[in-house]
């Protein structure tokens, strides 16, 4: 191709990082149910997928009531969204976790895909397995360059998207790291059954976990149908595989580390994209796990003591 | 005593079975069931209800005017969700079934899989659109198409693309699917042909949403026209992103990107995009009472694969009477050597089940998803 060309470069980070904070928002759910339980949930995807329909909805919804006003789109789809999602994702725990709390680690597993496959075609049924689109309600950004030749482009949208993302994740480290549940979380995740014993209500916490993760998952899907405007009952399982991978990528069970891991993929996807081809950004991705797990076989921030499903 | 009073029971109860399979066995025999196999749910299902659209009139009209042989035909509608896994196993059903004519299946990837069955198990079949040529060159007898294939539609949008917009920079994508990359790689032999050579020549993914770092590469390339290969929901966002970056390269696509979907998915973006598709058949006045009919159960005839699939259940019913039996491989036979008078046109088909003749027209793709021909 036509040689190196640095505002291109400028512009591929600016696409990755913005792929990579929705990875990131995902990424988290999955890390923060297996810090606690020990249990990957695949119903995460189908989660997130909920939370994209819930938000693509509210947002057209909004719109029929000649709500125009960014914010407060924003704020009322964020809301709504993260109420039901986060419901779904309480329901998801109360029902294919909880009741098989003492049994085999397998089993949970298997019931998670079962309510992976349940969502997946409940909403089909609901919703028909059709794509449902909407216009971008947030368009326009900032230009930067020569105005004869390459421009970087940032948009409005990947902005709010970069802003959003280290909003909650500020939130929920502070949460985790701070408050009274979060200390709760963290006890958890160290030692529950020495938890229990200190008094700690081990089966709230886990609730809260699955809650927590759900409602970013939401928040991941409402910026997603802002962004890309199309949701199907089907993209919860791509999305859930690419998030599932960047936490092992940064360390299940690390918070930080999904968020890196995130990051991390979605830079990867987006170079090899631009300076391979873009039938090699799946191959690069997932051979950077590889790499990175043969080097560093508990991800790039994990901790050496955790055990492995 | 109970035992002998439940022996009773058994008798009359198996009594009631055998009766209860020769009624449905009769039942079967009163109809001649045609399967409609194609996508009603999945991401391409919009494609489905224009074959099944279409098929449904044919039966529906066929019907009204008496049937064929004094029998009713009856539509089994079947959904393979475009999935070359689920096509095989609705392939199986429409064997189990005992079904022998089958319009369907829409997307080649589910067709090519498909089609071997029915080859196999002497059922006949027309697509109404599956348009890659593999399909036909397998050379079997049984499996028919009553729409054009991309190596016509390929070099009809490379030729156009050479000769009429000769772009200085040209890339061509396609989604790495049987249809897409076929048709891509089509449109690439013919400019190739003619002297141009794309700079860039990628597949994406199925269900892929952003393509940012594609759009920045063709955008520092220079690009200025893009062919793409594959359905519309990849394509509608491909627009719109590429809108979104100030990326303003012309893009065209084949017929599995024309549809009212592509509007709503890309909005304003799809104003000016070039599509090549079957001419408009629902604008032949030949066909006006037709079309008065699909307007009347407010239907929209213009989809590509409307007429296409009507004309696939008229030369199946037309055949049958013709030859006064429903043995498939006869009737495959009879269609094969004779021409059939349909909503698409005179038609006939050369020996490996392609039409002898079929046109793609290019048109110009608007914002509120209408189309009109170039030139």
């Amino acid at each position: 191709m036509s040689g190196f060309s640095f505002l291109e470069f400028i512009q591929q980070i600016i696409n990755g990082l913005t792929l990579g904070s929705i990875y990131a928002l995902i990424a988290i759910g999955y890390t923060m149910v297996y810090g606690i339980i020990g249990m990957i949930n695949f119903a995460h995807g189908e989660i997130y997928m909920i939370g994209a329909y819930v938000g693509l909805m509210v947002i057209t919804g909004l719109g029929l009531f000649g709500v125009h006003s960014i914010t407060a789109i924003l704020l009322v789809t964020l809301a709504i969204s993260i109420l039901v999602t986060g419901s779904y994702g309480w329901t998801v725990e109360r029902l294919a976790y909880r009741p098989l709390r003492g049994s085999p680690r397998l089993v949970p597993l298997i019931s998670a895909i079962g309510v992976s496959i349940f969502l997946q075609n409940y909403v089909q049924i609901g919703q028909g397995a059709r794509d449902v689109s909407m216009q971008p309600v947030l368009t326009g950004g900032w230009r930067f360059g020569p105005a004869d030749g390459f421009q970087v482009y940032v948009s409005y949208m990947q902005v709010l998207i970069a802003v959003i993302t280290v909003a909650f994740m500020g939130g929920l480290t502070l949460f985790i790291g701070r408050s009274r549940m979060g200390r709760a979380c963290r006890a958890c995740s160290e030692d529950r059954g020495m938890a229990n014993l200190l008094g700690i209500d081990t089966d709230r916490v886990i609730a809260l976990t699955f809650v927590l993760g759900a409602a970013l998952a939401a928040v991941a899907g409402v910026l997603v149908s802002m962004y890309y405007g199309l949701v199907n009952p089907f993209i919860g399982f791509i999305a859930g595989l690419k998030a599932f991978t960047a936490a092992v990528l940064g360390g299940i069970g690390s918070i930080p580390g999904a968020m890196l891991g995130g990051i991390v993929l979605g830079l990867a996807e987006s170079f090899a994209s631009a300076y391979l081809q873009t039938e090699y950004k799946d191959v690069v991705a997932f051979s950077l796990l590889i790499l990175v797990l043969l080097v560093r076989p508990t991800g790039l921030l994990g901790r050496p003591d955790v055990e492995k499903v | 005593m109970t035992n002998k009073f439940s022996r009773h029971i058994l008798s009359a109860a198996v009594t009631t079975i055998l009766l209860g399979l020769g009624s449905v066995a009769q039942a079967a025999e009163d109809t001649i069931k045609i399967a409609l196999a194609g996508p009603t749910t999945g991401p391409v299902a919009q494609y489905g209800d224009m074959q099944m659209m279409g098929a449904k009139m044919a039966v529906e009209q066929i019907n009204a005017k008496g049937g064929v042989n004094g029998k009713k035909l009856e539509a089994v509608v079947m959904d393979d969700a475009c999935e070359p896994k689920q096509a095989v196993a609705v392939a199986n059903q429409i064997v189990n079934q005992k079904i022998k004519f089958v319009i369907g299946h829409l997307c080649s990837g589910s067709t090519q899989p498909a089609s071997k069955l029915y080859e196999d198990e002497g059922i006949f079949m027309i697509t109404p659109a599956a348009t890659n040529p593999a399909i036909t060159q397998q050379k079997y007898k049984m499996v028919f198409r009553t729409i054009g294939t991309d190596d016509q539609q390929g070099p009809t949008a490379g030729k156009y693309i050479a000769g009429t917009v000769k772009p200085k920079k040209l890339a061509v994508i396609h989604d790495k699917q049987q249809y897409g990359e076929g048709i891509a790689k089509e449109v690439d032999k013919t400019v190739k042909a003619a002297g141009i050579t794309p700079v860039l020549f990628e597949g994406i993914n199925k269900g892929q949403t952003d393509f940012s770092a594609l759009i920045t590469k063709m955008k520092k390339d220079g690009v200025d026209f893009v062919y793409y290969g594959g359905y519309h929901p990849e394509l509608g966002l491909l627009l719109r992103q590429s809108r979104e970056q100030g990326f303003d390269a012309k893009y065209m696509g084949p017929e599995g990107v024309g549809n009212k979907d592509i509007s709503a998915i890309a909005g304003p973006a799809s104003e000016g995009l070039l599509v090549t598709l079957p001419a408009d058949f629902s604008a032949d006045p030949a066909n006006a009472d037709l079309v008065k009919a699909f307007k009347a159960k407010n239907e929209d005839p213009t989809g590509p694969f409307v007429m296409p699939a009507y004309a696939g259940v008229q030369i199946i019913a037309d055949a049958i009477k013709a030859t006064k039996t429903e043995d498939a491989v006869k009737i495959a036979d009879y269609v094969r050597k004779n021409s059939f008078q349909t909503p698409i046109g005179k038609v006939a088909f050369k020996d490996n089940g392609d039409l002898k003749e079929f046109e793609f027209v290019i048109f110009n793709w608007h914002a509120d998803a209408t189309k009109t021909p170039v030139k």
